[in-house]
């Protein structure tokens, strides 16, 4: 009979570390007076697929509390997204939690 | 009045010349001052060293994905017909383009604040920045509301 041949888990922080750094990356949506709401609620729908429920509560806490983290993803997808919401005149940055 | 409508999955606007000419007239003042108007470049990051490199290698891109959104509109419009068919894309480009030259308008108009409907004084309402301003934000409101039905 065949033995496991499925190494012991290694404790290694600097990955740990490093995948956080590579994952791990907050795409956050600020308040500007100028864009209105329901667009901001199409724009997340559209890039996120955000059902409308999801997408007007992201766009409320914006509004309310000035920003909102709306996605968090690897670092590569976070800056495309970001810069798409550039591309929608929203002001969005990436930020690590 | 201007319209967007939604008819078998399509998107029309229904611009009469009046309209249209406006709408020309404002991409032909305010498009060529966007990239003062709008402020400071957009950030994506707090750290200076990205944020280089993404003003290096990912802001022309939407710096030039903005011309082409205010071309759509433009050639759109030139077409010089009262119902202008737009596919969802094209639907996307004017929601874009129009944004950005309501915060041009507002950049202009010194809007740094929310709740300036009921707060911005007579002499700013009377500039053409606040025509601007309302009625992009009224195209806006019927795009959006085709695009989500």
């Amino acid at each position: 009979m065949a033995t496991s041949t499925v190494p012991a888990p290694v404790r290694d922080p600097e990955r740990k570390e490093r995948v956080d750094r590579e994952f791990g990356w907050n795409v956050v949506v600020w308040n500007d007076p100028v864009t209105l709401m329901t667009y901001v609620v199409l724009v997340l729908r559209h890039l996120y697929g955000y059902d409308h429920e999801t997408a007007a509560r992201l766009m409320l806490q914006v509004h309310n509390e000035g920003r909102a983290v709306v996605a968090t993803q690897p670092r590569e997808q976070a800056e495309v997204t970001v810069a798409r919401l550039h591309a929608f005149g929203l002001q969005a940055t990436l930020a690590q939690p | 009045m201007a319209q967007v409508l939604r008819r078998r999955g399509r998107i029309q606007v229904k611009l009469d010349s009046r309209e249209r000419d406006a709408l020309l007239r404002i991409l032909g003042e305010l498009q060529p001052t966007l990239q003062t108007n709008l402020g400071r470049p957009p950030r994506a990051y707090d750290d200076p060293q990205m944020q280089a490199e993404y003003d290096r290698w990912v802001r022309p891109d939407v710096e030039r994905g903005r011309e082409a959104d205010v071309a759509v509109v433009r050639d759109s419009l030139e077409a010089g017909e009262d119902t202008l068919p737009l596919t969802e894309a094209q639907a996307l480009a004017w929601l874009r383009a129009f944004n950005h030259l309501r915060l041009a308008a507002g950049g202009i108009l010194g809007i740094e604040e929310d709740g300036w409907e009921t707060t911005l004084d007579e002499r700013a309402r009377r500039r053409p920045e606040y025509g601007v301003l309302m009625a992009l934000g009224y195209l806006q409101e019927e795009l959006v509301a085709a695009l989500e039905s």
